[in-house]
């Protein structure tokens, strides 16, 4: 028989027979959906916080813990290993950079670092360039809108007043340096942390660089980087106003090692951690993240795979159905000469063309429920908590990546042929002589 | 083109446990040639529609032989048993067996379909038929709306589709009135002269057995011959 004709005979079943072949299709096609749906949370649950930790962190960053810096030699060996690109040193300054520029001023972290490094790690600044001067510095994205004179703190005030009159508060965003700050230069004094009266003489540095926005909304940065050439020069402008004691604590060196790909943290990784390195990368977070949403992912899986399987107790009947109701026409068929391997394969069509059908209408359901979902849930939470923070925040609750539609396809087309077998076995069963004998 | 030998056959009657075994064919031998028109006669119970049964491969005996165009039927599986069907053997039925979901037209396509021919050729070949056995009129018509008769021409044109060497009919005047009945006669006759076609009739009805050149009485599973 031509597949052709296969079909057409399968169609003519099917179409005899549209109502039970419309239920369960709907039942195979809920089954299906609420699988796809189920499975869709953990998918979406799990791609919101890799999203999370990923757009936090460089994930190419290899963090160093311990006491003990690094000697020359060792940051040497570490940077001729394998698919190292760098590793930077940043030194931290233990004293509050207190900045003024016109009327203006601003107090800010103070990092010291090898440039060249840090250009290598950071890439490309928001505007301006590296420095190449000793007394060329670079700031944070918001290091201008921190710039305060005495009309911008009043308006703060009277800004944050209002915010928090209903329940909210204010970041300041409006106020501050407006223009460029690139060319500009600034005087800098440190004030240690300890108190903030004594303060260092005032020393001039030019801005070349603003660093990029950070990742995260909530994120004010405006911190000052300068090259390490000014260690020595911050601390004797620090000596000068502290006992000695205080300034060997004044500089705090923090290693971090870069890999060129995330693939290669791993190794790397280990490598480090076999010499006695205490290392950490998010990489590591991810990975142990990874397992667990796997697992939980196989378990929704598996929950919705009984929603599939009650829907296949549907199929199995329908084709019994069919198969009882069809006895006498197997009957003849057989007679003038049907093999039974055709017959079971007609038979098998049809549960297939179930499966299949309730699969399609599933999916297009459930990129539609996940939609809505994504759409709707965060108003909807909002509404019934009173909080943004479902809003503000990316936050996928549904996901549905293409490996999810084949899975679920591969089980619920394979269940509907599985349910499908036993009654079209049942029909090749069929005795030609007891089919012919029923009734018309 | 038909030589069966011995065929025994034995069925089991009763609750499991507790059956009797019925012997239904005896040793049955007889020989059919090609172009002849046989009928084996027999009241209900003597066993003739098992030994049709058998010969179409729809049992298996329990012993004895069947030989086909020399070929041994009796030993075919299920599957190979159903291609040979498909190319050997037409069948003609007591209550027709026409499909009832489809038209004259499409039941007598059937087998042609299963013989994976396709549509064009299909529909020539059917129109020809019909043509020749009277349908056309009534082509498009289904099963519940067909006469008797025509009925049972539709399932004559459905067994002839194929051209097989071999007819083989179950009473196939059993439920028709008496002048339909002579008009299928008539029309078996005309087609094993025309085209030479080899019929085995198996009916209870000596009126049918008329037409045939050679006559076979089954009796308790006992095949005799009798003279036409």
């Amino acid at each position: 028989m031509l597949f052709k004709d296969q079909l057409d005979f399968v169609a003519q079943h099917i179409k005899k027979n549209k109502m039970r072949v419309f239920m369960t299709v709907l039942a195979a096609t809920m089954g299906c959906a609420f699988l796809i749906v189920l499975a869709s949370v953990g998918f979406g649950l799990q791609d919101s916080i890799r999203n999370d930790i990923l757009s936090n962190e460089t994930v190419t960053k290899i963090q160093v813990f311990g006491e003990s810096t690094f000697t020359d030699e060792q940051v040497d060996e570490i940077k001729k290993m394998e698919h190292v690109e760098t590793v930077l040193e940043t030194i931290s300054v233990n004293a509050a950079a207190q900045s003024y520029f016109e009327d203006r001023e601003t107090s800010s972290e103070l990092f010291v670092t090898n440039m060249q490094d840090f250009e290598q790690v950071t890439g490309k600044l928001f505007e301006g360039k590296y420095p190449t001067q000793p007394t060329e510095i670079i700031v944070g994205y918001h290091f201008a809108q921190t710039l305060l004179n005495e009309a911008d703190r009043n308006a703060i005030e009277e800004k944050n007043k209002k915010a928090e009159a209903e329940g909210t508060y204010y970041d300041g965003n409006e106020e501050g340096y407006k223009k460029s700050l690139v060319g500009k230069e600034i005087e800098l004094s440190l004030m240690p942390y300890t108190s903030n009266e004594t303060e260092s003489k005032k020393m001039t540095y030019t801005i070349v660089g603003v660093t990029k926005e950070p990742s995260y909304d909530w994120m004010i940065d405006n911190k000052v980087y300068m090259s390490v050439e000014q260690k020595d020069a911050l601390a004797s402008n620090f000596a000068a106003i502290n006992d000695e004691s205080m300034e060997d604590q004044l500089f705090y060196s923090e290693f971090n090692i870069f890999a060129d790909s995330m693939e290669n943290v791993k190794p790397i990784l280990e490598k480090l951690k076999d010499k006695g390195y205490s290392v950490y990368s998010v990489t590591e977070q991810l990975e142990q993240m990874d397992v667990f949403f796997l697992v939980l992912k196989i378990g929704l899986i598996f929950v919705g795979t009984i929603a599939v399987l009650i829907a296949s107790i549907g199929i199995f009947n329908t084709m019994t159905m069919a198969v009882t109701e069809r006895t006498r026409e197997i009957g003849v068929l057989k007679a003038i000469g049907a093999s039974p391997k055709l017959i079971q394969r007609l038979f098998l069509m049809e549960s297939t063309f179930i499966g299949i059908l309730g699969t399609v209408i599933a999916v297009a359901i459930s990129y539609a429920i996940s939609f809505t979902a994504n759409a709707l849930l965060p108003v909807v939470l909002k509404a019934a908590t009173g909080e943004d923070a479902f809003v503000a925040t990316d936050i996928t609750f549904s996901f549905i990546p293409w490996q999810l539609v084949v899975i679920a396809s591969a089980i619920s087309i394979g269940v509907a042929m599985i349910s499908g077998y036993r009654p079209a076995r049942k029909a090749t069963k069929i005795d030609v002589i007891q089919a012919l004998r029923q009734e018309l | 083109m038909i030589q069966v030998d011995n065929l025994q056959h034995t069925f089991l009657i009763g609750k499991k446990g507790k059956e009797k075994r019925v012997p239904v064919l005896k040793g049955v031998n007889f020989e059919v040639k090609r172009g002849e028109i046989v009928a084996i006669v027999g009241k209900s119970g003597s066993g003739k529609s098992t030994l049709l049964q058998i010969l179409a491969g729809f049992m298996k005996p329990e012993q004895g032989s069947i030989k086909i165009n020399k070929q041994e039927t009796a030993k075919l599986n299920e599957t190979e048993s159903a291609a040979f069907r498909l190319r050997q053997f037409g069948f003609i039925f007591q209550n027709f067996q026409l499909m009832p979901g489809l038209t004259a037209f499409e039941n007598i396509e059937l087998p042609l379909k299963l013989q994976g021919i396709s549509k064009a050729i299909r529909k020539e070949k059917v129109k020809k038929l019909m043509d020749k056995v009277g349908l056309t009129a009534v082509a498009d018509h289904y099963p519940n709306e067909l006469s008797g008769g025509q009925q049972q021409r539709v399932s004559i044109a459905r067994a002839l589709i194929t051209n097989p060497p071999i007819l083989l009919a179950d009473e196939p005047t059993g439920s028709l009135d008496s002048e339909t009945e002579q008009d299928i006669l008539m029309l078996i006759q005309s087609l094993n002269r025309e085209l030479g076609l080899t019929f085995v009739i198996i009916t209870h009805d000596d009126e049918v057995a008329t037409i045939a050149h050679r006559r076979f009485r089954m009796y308790d599973g006992d095949l005799v011959k009798e003279e036409a």
